[in-house]
């Protein structure tokens, strides 16, 4: 049953996404693989199953996550405060982010969120206008996985983890500050 | 002032090996102009009316004598052999070739300078006090921290898509030169840490910031900044750019709410992860000592007799210094507004000699003042004579710091693509108005800030005299504000009388200086003072031609 529906969302998503943008968006993890996409956005309409993969929009995820046992995904508008979530974080082992458009830089805060205050392990996904140019720092906020507007994704995520060797500020990647870089390289 | 080391200038270099890679896919069609666009602005390039503007970061408003040569040449290869100070301390060269800019980029980039966050809904430019590290009524250096807060910005991750551009002004000092109430963050270091100003700005909506926090330790600057910053980045409106300011936020939270949830933010931080240690705050401030003074003899009656010998030379000693910490210095303003030009440019030739005279008498450093003069911040008294005379030479010379027409000026109609009328036309009007050195003098201090549409690049709502010009019906109109000020005392000007022309904006000032010049019970007393003590009302009258 939930196969039929995340095929047919997974077309509409496709066909939504190559409306307005130049390449069709491909799904890539920060390591550069392609992944498939196993998830399905619901409707309001549609059921949930048990346990299955299906992202929940963020009204429904509030007001059905309290009943429902095993992982499931969110999806996250621009104006959604992701602590409302804090309580159910066990449950959710995926968190769509959506840019609806690149200039609202929301989703970057939501991202560090669920990293550093609520500590997060699952996967956080930026869709909607994904473009090469956002990739350092969406990495640097914690983001994994890019539904990404862009014809050679691979070069994309290779160029964005290649651009900046170091970083100013800590984030929720792995690099240190520049400060404490430069405290080793005195001490060293 | 600052040095960079190994991770500033690979920073640098890995940045402008970004934007070069842009510019090649913007130049060959892959990306749209639309595409381009918010990647050009992240790097301070805009498109004007007629060419694209590079706007230059100057931090905190600091710059050696290489780093201006530089600019110099610049002005000389790349553009139209002049550049624009900008009143957020940077430098615009406005006739750009997009081709070029990569090219521009490395050159700044071998003297330690690049175009980063110039533009953009991100943090800024940190703006601070001319005369940081030398002025008198100093407490605390704000260069430090302006350096730290400069690195920390840089390419933040999570603030580089505000709602709206970002603006932090840092002052140390008694008197607030920095403007810090009209800033979206104004930071005032005291000796128990920083007061927090948050909402000031100016644009369409002008405010005042409110004072959220007092005594924020230095070593918790970053993540309570950080605080303040996400609060903003997560609840600033989106849906209407003129009022995506942090103002309109704060206004509409109110200062106390907004300050609430900064703390609940604050608390929930990683601080020991995003503050710097004291120790790079210590490295900082390293790199800025004070100069090597020159004990050079000063010779009082010596700088007496020049100045009896040469009216312009104690004039310019009289209006165009600044006390200094040490008694045989002073500061030196280098106007860049000699009568009748456009304020804030300087051809290379000038930009040649600031360096020059840099090298010569003021240890190899310059400032670019919020009012877009010139700073030498140690100049020993004794050069002051020979100084004069090499600046003389180029224009450099004009001896109107902080006077009636020391003005402040947008580009206006004549370069900016949202303006509704001339700014600059009307500034070279005015000072062609007030000319004569000697009334110039006896009015005193006097700041006229001009802007040529409501958003405000000209500061009209703090000049003490603010001129805005508007559309109306396809004529140019120009309201006239009394009693704005951005110094510690504050306060946005308001509209008095009816707008008027262009050709009538310097007579009505000149009465508007007549009637003050009868009011003031003493020379002392400046015109903002009289404002003050008697209610702009006093001068309604006097803007409009008598009947």
């Amino acid at each position: 049953m939930w196969l039929s529906v995340w095929a047919v969302k997974l077309l509409q998503r496709r066909f939504m996404s190559q409306l307005n943008s130049s390449a069709t968006p491909t799904l890539i993890a920060k390591d550069g693989t392609r992944i498939l996409d196993g998830w399905a956005l619901l409707n309001d309409e549609d059921v949930v199953g048990a346990d299955g993969p299906y992202v929940l929009g963020f009204e429904r995820a509030l007001n059905e996550l309290p009943g429902l046992n095993g992982k499931y995904g969110v999806r996250i508008n621009p104006g959604d405060d992701i602590r409302a979530l804090s309580p159910y974080m066990e449950k959710i082992a995926l968190v769509e982010v959506n840019f609806p458009g690149y200039r609202d830089g929301r989703g970057y805060s939501t991202a560090r969120i669920l990293r550093s205050d609520l500590n997060y392990q699952g996967e956080i996904r930026a869709v909607g206008d994904v473009l090469r140019d956002q990739l350092f720092l969406m990495l640097r906020c914690g983001f994994n996985e890019f539904l990404l507007k862009d014809a050679d994704p691979e070069g994309a995520i290779k160029a964005a983890t290649d651009r900046f060797e170091n970083a100013y500020q800590s984030a929720t990647d792995a690099r240190q500050p520049i400060w404490a870089l430069r405290k080793q390289l005195a001490g060293a | 002032m600052y040095v960079y080391d190994q991770f500033d200038h690979a920073l640098v270099r890995e940045r402008n090996a970004e934007f070069s890679d842009q510019v090649a896919r913007r130049l060959s069609g892959e990306l749209s102009e639309d595409q381009f666009k918010p990647l050009r602005l992240m790097n301070g390039l805009y498109l004007q009316l007629h060419a694209y503007m590079l706007r230059i970061a100057i931090p905190y408003g600091v710059l050696s004598s290489v780093q201006m040569r530089r600019f110099a040449h610049i002005a000389r290869t790349y553009d139209r052999d002049f550049g624009h100070f900008t009143t957020r301390q940077n430098l615009q060269f406005n006739w750009i070739k997009l081709a070029d800019t990569p090219k521009i980029l490395e050159e700044l980039a071998e003297v330690e300078m690049h175009a980063m966050q110039t533009s953009g809904n991100c943090i800024r430019n940190t703006t601070t006090d001319q005369f940081a590290g030398a002025a008198k009524d100093e407490l605390d250096d704000p260069r430090p921290w302006a350096e730290l807060i400069r690195q920390w910005s840089t390419i933040h991750p999570e603030f580089t898509f505000l709602p709206r551009k970002f603006k932090i002004a840092i002052t140390g000092a008694t008197k607030d030169r920095a403007a810090i109430r009209v800033h979206d963050i104004g930071l005032h270091l005291t000796p128990k840490g920083f007061d927090v100003y948050v909402g000031g700005g100016m644009g369409r909506t002008p405010h005042l910031g409110h004072l959220i926090k007092s005594g924020v330790p230095g070593e918790k600057l970053l993540s309570y900044l950080e605080a303040c910053l996400r609060v903003y980045n997560r609840y600033g409106r989106r849906d209407n750019i003129y009022k995506a300011r942090i103002k309109i936020l704060v206004s509409a939270l109110g200062p106390d709410e907004y300050a609430r949830q900064v703390e609940e933010e604050w608390a929930q931080l990683d601080q020991a992860a995003i503050d710097a240690p004291y120790y790079e705050i210590d490295r900082i401030r390293t790199f800025f000592p004070d100069p090597a003074y020159a004990d050079k003899a000063f010779d009082a009656a010596a700088l007496d007799r020049a100045k009896a010998a040469d009216p312009g030379f104690a004039r310019w000693v009289r209006n165009n210094t600044h006390p200094h910490k040490r008694d045989d210095h002073v500061s030196v303003t280098i106007s860049t507004k000699p009568v009748g030009l456009p304020p804030g440019d300087a051809s290379s030739a000038q930009m040649d000699v600031m360096a020059d005279v840099a090298d010569s008498f003021a240890y190899s450093e310059l400032r670019v003042a919020h009012d877009q003069n010139i700073i030498l911040p140690h100049v020993a008294k004794a050069d002051l004579y020979d100084l004069y005379q090499q600046l003389d030479r180029v224009n450099l010379s004009t001896a109107n710091a902080k006077k009636i027409t020391d003005i402040i000026a947008c580009p206006g109609l004549d370069y900016c693509s949202l303006a509704n009328a001339r700014s600059i036309p009307l500034s070279q009007e005015i000072s062609k108005k007030f000319s004569d050195a000697n009334l110039t003098d006896e009015i005193g201090e006097l700041e006229i800030k001009i802007s040529g549409c409501i958003n405000a690049c000209g500061h009209h709502h703090v000049g003490h005299i603010g001129i805005l010009g508007v559309d109306k019906q396809g004529i140019e109109v120009y309201q006239i504000m009394l009693g704005g000020r951005a110094d510690e005392k504050a306060a946005l000007g308001v509209i008095t009388g009816k707008g008027l022309s262009a050709e009538a904006v310097p007579g009505a000032l000149e009465r508007v200086v007549r009637l003050y010049l009868q009011l003031r019970t003493s020379p002392a007393e400046r015109f903002i003072d009289v404002v003050e003590r008697l209610g702009r009302e006093t001068f309604a009258e006097a803007l409009h031609e008598p009947a």
